[in-house]
């Protein structure tokens, strides 16, 4: 088949052409590229030099050794559903997007794993497998539409990874390019606990900052027999918190405990999957057990009664699968629900201990007080790890740079109580200052360390993940007004 | 730097009664020291290395001292670096169900601790008593149970580390769920001391579940693919085990006195669910088959046993008979084949192997007896077998003088560059444990 033939007269985008299947393989108009200038974090944009799409993990080191030969700066992008900007071409690179490469291409049931391609996306190998029973653990909200490599580089969790873990618990081996166009195997044939350092934990929740990841072996799982889901109402978010604590210290172990506060409610009832929770209460609790059926009944009765000694206003269980993932869609697409709700809004990602929940919710409800813009709060209660969604007016001069402002100081008061600024969203660009706020510089340093093993001209992904060296808190500010204008 | 002239140096950095000149120590296993130095306090960790960094010595590492048969070239570095007397909790919050501990504190320490809160650390390291949660960490031991647990790397949250120059780098943090930066811990579980020393180990908590039980089921007259294809059935029904361990003849005989192939499967759950599966287990074993239950004291004497089985460095050799132990990775249900055929090699060498794997998670433990040359011939052979799996086996129990004999660790990865990279970053004068991990790192 004749070539169609390449607009461009630039040099490098004529080669690149060259290393994949079809001239429509590669974006290089600036019309086209418009689409790649940022991901789900929508503050901060740049123009990519080209898109490339391989179909095959020998076109992405051909691909990678062409940019590294040329240094060129370039990244990997799957769905880019990523939150903190992980996929945001801040250098003008060369974006490798994996979603031609999303096939799956095994499964193997009786050892309990699946080797995919990067693109392929997340839910669909649930979907796959779930009539043999079977499913793949780790749920992020986009599951729908994220790939699974996405979540290997962003190490992704979900509302389900207080039982299961996240993505890293979930990984058995990797095909890996690395920033020079080397091919390495790890985790090979999915065996653990390969000698060697483990390069496989290493690089599952490394931003796609140590190399580019072409072939997957998950670990997958057997349904539970039976699943159950409460709903319960608090008039008080200190009732709320306290049921959460005590169902754990029941030595339960739920699937998922999920909170959302009043005005998180607010939002998804006026979004796409109301459920008709009702509006004056301050606090909700959605609580999944799962395991052997014969089990669920007496954990269930118990969450009950815990939550009935927290003063619940009315707590039930799902009477059945319907009602079930209704409380689920109406949960899930909370993120979005905040549209119906602010004209923007800023999603943040910060871990605390457990216990400290009623003093942190109260000190975000005074950053919202101070900033003037609400706050909504939906978060894996479970496992301490919030969502605070910042609602602003992108509209209103000034008041985007505010919500970066309150979310910044949401993030330091999780630091403060011995918490973290991201559960499992990642830095990305979004969050590279605030690194500062749990790791010292030379702690930052020894993983720059290990970042320049893999990656050593920092040709792949630059600019993410770490903050600038020796940069002081002035700088930031600058860089996010830079970022707003 | 002869080991008097930085003795009396070193003394100036520690109380004299942590410091003890061991030249002349009789170490079978190697991995030892001209002296040993026991730090107390995370300062006087950083006080040595920084020492040793500055005067280019030499630095073992060791906990307990239970794995030094575990890898290792050198029979003596200059310095032993022994974490024995740096014990305690640091921190426990039993809301958060987290735990802050000091390396050198034993894994039983801890899970004993922890019992009045109703919490427990989920890992089955072999040798709990003796070993030290560091040792372990560094080694990345983990038990039958892992099918349930998960191994160290789904426990650990937070470390800090001690470099090799004195800093101290600190990697996760103290919440169970954390993505900023890269996961720094990984690249120490396991990475047998070559890049720090592990100081304060922050872990994940489980509840302790209100019901367990474990059955013995013993297979007398089958052969080992039915064996496997009723396990297969099982594996794929509803049943939840924690632990299901395919246990070989020799390991089966201690345990029940009978000389066949036997499935160890345990359950953890409120009553009602362990109850439920035992039930149903009752229901599924093939004719001929027997079920012996552990349950209560019973079941804890049982595990203590097993756990205790391994061959470790707090034995001493006796007479010209070694024991050995080697670790198996192999896709889950290669596990029956292997085992199978690893009593065969029990018959062509000479040697008693006692061996148990997970076919859930592809992890197998086999204690070889036998005279020298036969147990070396044996490793030989074993691990030619899990290759013909395309799995590895790694031997975690050698005397010194015949792992030069053996590579502990077999054919480097293709990633070897990797691992050698990394290494050189956080350690490039090659001072801690050298020479200790895979190819020679």
């Amino acid at each position: 088949m004749a070539r169609k033939k390449i607009k461009s007269k630039d040099k490098h985008i004529l080669a690149l052409s060259t290393l994949v299947n079809h001239p429509s393989a590669i974006l290089y108009e600036k019309e086209d590229l418009i689409a790649y200038d940022c991901d789900g974090f929508t503050i901060h944009k740049a123009t990519p030099k080209a898109v490339v799409f391989p179909e095959n993990t020998e076109q992405v080191a051909k691909i990678v050794k062409y940019c590294h030969d040329h240094s060129l700066p370039f990244l990997a992008r799957g769905a880019g559903t990523g939150l903190s900007g992980g996929a945001i071409p801040l250098n003008g690179e060369v974006i490798i997007s994996m979603v031609k490469m999303k096939k799956l291409l095994s499964v193997d049931l009786e050892n309990r794993r699946a080797v995919v391609e990067p693109g392929f996306v997340n839910l669909k190998l649930t979907n796959t497998i779930s009539d043999k029973g079977y499913y793949y653990a780790p749920d992020p909200s986009s599951q729908y539409c994220c790939t699974i490599g996405g979540n290997v580089a962003e190490n992704a969790g979900g509302a389900h990874c207080l039982k299961y873990g996240v993505t890293t618990n979930h990984i058995l081996g990797l095909e890996v390019v690395l920033p020079n166009g080397d091919v390495i195997e790890i985790g090979k044939n999915g065996i653990a606990d390969e000698p060697g350092y483990d390069l496989l934990g290493l690089i599952t929740g490394s931003e796609g900052t140590l190399g580019i990841v072409t072939k997957i072996t998950v670990r997958i799982l057997k349904n539970p027999e039976s699943k159950q889901t409460v709903l319960a109402y608090f008039d008080k978010v200190e009732d709320g918190s306290q049921a959460v604590s005590d169902i754990i210290s029941a030595g339960i172990v739920p699937a998922a405990l999920e909170m959302m506060d009043k005005t998180a409610i607010e939002g998804v009832e006026a979004a796409a999957f109301p459920v008709g929770h009702p509006k004056d209460i301050e606090a909700l609790l959605l609580i999944e057990v799962d395991g052997i059926e014969a089990g669920i009944g007496e954990q269930i009765e118990q969450i009950l009664q815990v939550c009935r000694n927290q003063n619940v206003r009315e707590v039930r269980a799902a009477k059945d699968e319907q009602e079930r993932a209704a409380w689920w869609a109406n949960r899930k697409t909370g993120f979005g629900a905040m549209g119906a709700i602010s004209p923007d809004y800023l999603v943040q990602d910060g871990v605390i201990p457990r216990s400290k929940l009623p003093e942190v919710l109260s000190k975000i409800n005074k950053i919202s007080e101070e900033s003037g813009l609400r706050i909504a709060n939906i978060f894996h209660a479970g496992d301490g790890n919030l969502h605070p969604l910042v609602l602003f007016d992108a509209r209103i001069p000034g008041e985007t740079e505010k919500a970066m402002e309150a979310g910044s100081a949401c993030l330091k008061v999780c630091a403060d109580v011995g918490g973290t600024i991201t559960g499992e969203h990642g830095v990305g660009i979004e969050k590279r200052e605030e690194m500062r706020f749990v790791f010292k510089d030379e702690e930052i340093q020894a993983q720059t360390d290990i970042r320049d093993v893999f990656n050593p001209d920092n040709l792949l992904n630059a600019g993410k993940l770490f903050p600038t060296p020796g940069r002081c808190a002035e700088v930031k500010k600058e860089m996010k007004a830079a970022a707003i204008s | 730097m002869t080991t008097t002239s930085f003795l009396d140096e070193i003394k100036s950095l520690i109380d004299e009664d942590q410091v003890i000149d061991s030249t002349k120590d009789n170490q079978p296993y190697g991995n030892s020291g001209h002296i040993t130095i026991h730090p107390q306090t995370e300062q006087e960790i950083c006080d040595i290395l920084q020492y040793a960094s500055n005067h280019h010595l030499l630095v073992n590492i060791a906990g307990a001292g239970s794995k030094r048969g575990f890898g290792g070239e050198m029979e003596s570095a200059n310095i032993l670096l022994s974490l024995e007397r740096y014990t305690g909790i640091v921190e426990h919050h039993a809301g958060d169900m987290t735990i802050t501990v000091k390396a050198g504190t034993s894994f039983q320490e801890i899970q004993n601790y922890l019992k009045p809160y109703n919490q427990k650390i989920a890992l089955d390291p072999f040798l709990p008593q003796q070993a030290t949660i560091g040792g372990l960490i560094a080694c990345n031991d983990s038990g039958p149970k892992r099918l349930g647990y998960g191994s160290a790397r789904d426990a650990v949250i937070g470390l800090r580390i001690v470099y090799p120059d004195g800093k101290v780098i600190r990697s996760g943090g103290k919440v169970v769920k954390n993505v900023a930066g890269y996961d720094m811990n990984k690249l120490f579980i396991g990475s047998m001391g070559t890049i720090g020393v592990l100081s304060e180990i922050t872990i994940k908590l489980r509840p302790v579940t209100k019901d367990e039980t474990t059955m013995l089921i013993t297979f007398p007259n089958h052969k080992i693919e039915e064996i496997k294809a009723f396990s297969i059935q099982l594996l794929d029904s509803m049943i939840e085990p924690i632990c299901f361990e395919l246990l070989n003849p020799e390991l089966t005989e201690i345990f029940s006195g009978e000389k066949s192939f036997a499935l160890l499967i345990s359950f953890e759950d409120v009553e009602k669910s362990v109850q439920y599966q035992e039930e149903y287990l009752k229901k599924q074993i093939p004719k001929n088959a027997k079920m012996k239950k552990l349950k209560g004291e019973d079941s804890a004497h049982f595990w203590q046993a097993f756990y205790q089985l391994v061959p470790n460095a707090l034995e001493n050799p006796k007479n010209e008979k070694v024991k050995a132990a080697v670790k198996i990775g192999t896709v889950n249900v290669n596990i029956a084949p292997i085992l199978k055929e690893s009593s065969l090699i029990q018959d062509t060498c000479n040697v008693k192997i006692f061996g148990h794997g997970g076919l859930g998670h592809g992890i197998m433990q086999l204690y070889i007896d036998g005279a020298e040359v036969d147990v070396i011939d044996a490793l030989k052979k074993l691990r030619s077998l899990a290759k013909m799996y395309n799995g590895y086996a790694v031997i975690r129990h050698l005397p010194f003088n015949l792992r030069k004999q053996i590579d502990t660790w077999g054919e480097k990865p293709s990633s070897f560059f990797l691992l050698e990279g990394i290494k050189e970053k956080i350690d490039p004068k090659r001072m801690l444990n050298r020479h200790r991990y895979v190819g020679g790192i």
